[in-house]
């Protein structure tokens, strides 16, 4: 065949530099797209949430916060004329910075908290002597860091993280709606703000209360990340007063209500009984306690050295929404009886899923996984929750509401399944069966019940009660969230089944405390 | 816990065999020497590959780990090559690979890996000097994990390779071979939507995977159907980043190692055997591994001899 030298120019033309120019560019770029979360303009200013029922707070008035200087006064003049200057000197650096904050203030903040608890999700190295040395809180940087951010202490940095940011955000809007000193730009049309205006007073700043109460409530949780909390906290508050939203007695007023409340709720957090979840010289009684009550086999760990069973006493941490009796009245039935038809049914299903565990199987175990390395569980949940009130436009005191419900009760979650798991001390499947293996890593203490199923079972029955055209949705993903960890073949049916419907029961605490917050 | 090195490869001498890739996922094989099968001729190889560690690099520390063990990781891999010119050859390969670790209880994974598809083109040849430019491509053929390191058979990631290599062979039969390669590695998609890279949380599914490249020196001898030869070959990632403190190594590491070894092949006809064993020396986010592969192969016409 002859083949002339046009043809085979307009060949390589045609095929050959296109597919090469393809082939360049997935193979070249190495950045990946993550969902950006946009600039929220909230759909109502929920003016009454003044008024709203706070956690740790007596009341919205608990701390003062002085009268603003009158917008005719010279002082707030200047203020003005500075903010504008600001706004006019915005480097593209800024601006950038102003949108990642224009976000949402809860909004980002969880997601750093979120990312925190990630950072720190890393279970201790044993020593060459087989002991495994306990993070120390004084020395956060040193191997081990402190925190081991698994899912219970998560559950509960974020639960004060979000009750911090909401019971300072109702105090805040307590303060707006009494003095209504009007938005910078309302009072000088001349200033360009370079975020949306709203009608909500901006004495005192949400955004500095908001930040200034999670940056303690954070570095109470996270002591080794100082440094890096106190630059989030003052790009945040400048780049209110970059987007020329306030003035400088706005963040000034926000930032002092907002270390307030943080000492005060940090002051629940340093009696909630969490300094005394890792006493493991109470798991002997609690052995003998699972035998007594028929579980022949208790619980040991697989690892190699045994590692001490994660935080063996967080059942007796303060709960938010119900009393300690209640954790007990919570308390589900028995596993069935190691051996007996009801345990050998569920076994049944984990050999064969470990004989043959199917595709979607082994994805919906990875999806669902949340374990060492990354936010966990309640992080899972929390995404989902600031997610869903930053698609529905809620405001920043709605948006702390709804995350302070989901975090309590997440918590509430992590305290109920913690007494029931070291109550009834039961071995893991992998324990009972040296065929199990797992697809997702074999968590470190008693299987019944599933620490998903009632995380997410609390989740989802609050989640759609704020949510109620989202009920199917988070039912669903709860669902998934539970039969995921016995297709990742860590945990027996009936841990999830029970775990799940805990989780529901417990949620409906929370649902109970929504309908009465003044906020419905 | 590590992502494995197994050591697998083509070795073409006229014909075909197991030689190193370097990060498993990344290539399969790659053929890295100066020989080509006359026009015409075709070879089938298969080969059998078994690489253990029991000690790895987290990041810069060289540890073990007592849930995992010994780490193993087998393959068996048929391989094709083909001589379309004799200068220019072409060689297919799929790996069907499984992991196993003697401790713990990670579930062990197995299954068809990545395809791969290699040219090799000579295009300088003068008194025993010879330059050869040479163009790899790999897919994955099967839905497997990747990120459930290190008992996940491979990465996902689609790869391109870029090879130059130079060889000197003496009257005598000894030579000299020379090679560096880059390697182009797709974005991957993993079942999670968050994950941790470059100490920062990521949510989304997609994962970026660092390019990697490669330099390799071999010193042999060759004369009729025997060959002997030692090597050692240096990979590394161009980015990436390590292992977390006691974490689980993920497709986003530099992995780095320097390996040596020692290869044999003895072909006095059409028929051959090879065997090949390596060690890694030095490495960093991976297991210390040592490797051994052993092949068979066959080389026949595929058509009969052009008449000019």
């Amino acid at each position: 065949m002859k083949i002339n030298y046009i043809s085979i120019r307009q060949s390589i033309t045609r095929l050959v530099l296109p597919a090469l120019s393809v082939m360049m560019l997935w193979s070249c770029s190495k950045t990946v797209d993550e969902p950006s979360a946009g600039i929220n303009t909230p759909s109502s200013l929920d003016e009454k949430a003044g008024t709203w029922k706070p956690y740790v707070l007596a009341s919205s008035g608990e701390f003062a916060v002085a009268e603003p200087r009158e917008i005719s006064s010279d002082y707030y003049k200047t203020e003005l004329t500075k903010l504008k200057e600001a706004v006019n000197a915005v480097t593209p650096q800024q601006r950038e910075q102003i949108n990642y904050w224009g976000a949402g203030a809860v909004y980002r903040w969880n997601e750093i908290g979120r990312e925190l608890a990630a950072r720190y999700n890393s279970p201790p190295a044993s020593t060459p002597d087989g002991k495994y040395p306990v993070p120390d809180a004084a020395n956060p940087l040193k191997d081990p860091k402190f925190p081991f951010a698994n899912p219970p202490y998560t559950a509960r940095a974020l639960a004060y993280l979000s009750v911090a940011q909401y019971d300072a955000l109702v105090a805040a809007w307590n303060y707006k709606f009494k003095y209504n000193r009007k938005a910078p730009s309302k009072n000088d049309t001349s200033i360009k703000t370079l975020l949306p205006v709203s009608d909500l007073p901006s004495y005192p700043s949400e955004d500095a209360v908001v930040a200034e109460v999670s940056a303690i409530i954070l570095k109470a949780m996270f002591p080794g990340e100082v440094a890096y909390l106190d630059a989030k906290l003052a790009e945040h508050k400048s780049s209110r007063m970059w987007a020329g939203m306030n003035v400088e007695s706005d963040i000034i007023a926000g930032s002092d209500l907002g270390k307030a409340v943080g000492a005060k709720v940090m002051a629940r957090a340093r009696t909630d009984k969490m300094g005394a979840a890792n006493n493991q010289a109470q798991t002997a009684g609690m052995i003998a306690n699972a035998k007594k009550i028929g579980v022949t086999e208790p619980w040991v760990s697989q690892e190699f050295p045994p590692r001490p069973p994660m935080l063996p006493t967080y059942g007796f941490v303060k709960t938010w929404n119900f009393d300690s009796a209640t954790v007990v009245a919570l308390r589900p039935e028995a596993p069935p009886v190691i051996g007996s038809p009801a345990f050998q049914k569920d076994m049944n299903e984990l050999l064969a899923i470990a004989k043959n565990q199917t595709r979607e199987q082994a994805r919906i175990a990875s999806f669902w996984s949340d374990g060492v390395g990354s936010y966990t569980p309640p992080g899972h949940w929390h995404r989902k929750g600031a997610d869903l009130c930053h698609d529905n436009k809620y405001s920043e005191v709605r948006t702390a509401r709804t995350l302070a419900l989901l975090g309590t009760t997440l918590q509430d979650a992590g305290i109920c399944c913690w007494d029931v798991k070291y109550f009834y001390y039961y071995p893991r499947p992998n324990q009972m069966s040296s065929k199990i293996k797992t697809s997702v890593g074999l968590p470190n203490f008693p299987s019944y019940t599933s620490g998903h199923s009632t995380f997410s079972g609390a989740a989802a029955e609050l989640l759609a009660h704020i949510f109620p055209d989202k009920k199917q949705e988070v039912d669903a993903m709860a669902s998934e969230a539970s039969v995921s960890r016995i297709y990742g073949m860590i945990h027996y049916r009936f841990d999830c089944e029970v775990g799940l419907a805990s989780g529901h029961k417990i949620g409906g605490f929370a649902v109970q405390r929504a309908k009465t917050d003044g906020a419905e | 816990m590590m992502h494995s090195l197994h050591k697998k490869g083509l070795r073409l001498l006229g014909i075909v065999l197991a030689v190193a890739g370097f990060i498993p996922s990344a290539h399969a094989q790659m053929p890295n020497d100066a020989i080509y099968m006359g026009k015409n001729t075709a070879c089938i190889a298969v080969s059998y590959t078994h690489s253990s560690w029991d000690k790895y690099w987290e990041n810069s520390l060289k540890r073990e780990n007592l849930n995992i063990g010994t780490h193993t990781t087998q393959s068996v891999m048929p391989m094709l090559a083909v001589g379309i010119t004799k200068n220019l050859n072409a060689i297919v390969a799929v790996p069907y690979i499984w992991t196993q670790a003697s401790a713990g209880n990670l579930k062990w994974h197995k299954g068809i890996q990545d395809g791969s598809l290699w040219l090799k083109y000579r295009f300088l040849n003068k008194s025993g000097f010879s330059l050869h430019a040479i163009g790899g491509a790999s897919i994955p053929l099967t839905d497997y994990i990747p990120d459930f390191m290190p008992m996940s058979i491979g990465m996902q990631c689609k790869t391109a390779t870029a090879r130059l290599l130079a060889s000197y062979r003496h009257k005598s039969g000894v030579y000299l071979t020379a090679s560096g390669s880059y390697i182009f590695r797709s974005k991957i998609t993993i079942d999670r939507d968050s994950y941790q890279a470059d100490g920062k949380l990521y949510n989304t599914n997609k994962v970026s995977v660092p390019n990697a490249y490669d330099a390799s020196a071999r010193l042999g001898y060759l004369k009729k159907g025997i060959q002997a030869e030692g090597f050692i070959e240096h990979g590394a990632c161009d980015g990436g980043d390590y292992i977390r403190r006691n974490d689980m190594p993920f497709p986003t590491n530099n992995m780095k190692s320097t390996v040596v070894g020692v290869y044999a092949k003895f072909q006095p006809k059409n028929i051959g055997v090879n065997a090949r064993a390596s060690h890694v020396i030095e490495g960093r986010n991976m297991g210390q591994a040592t490797t051994y592969s052993v092949g068979v192969l066959y080389q026949f016409r595929y058509a009969k001899e052009a008449k000019n």
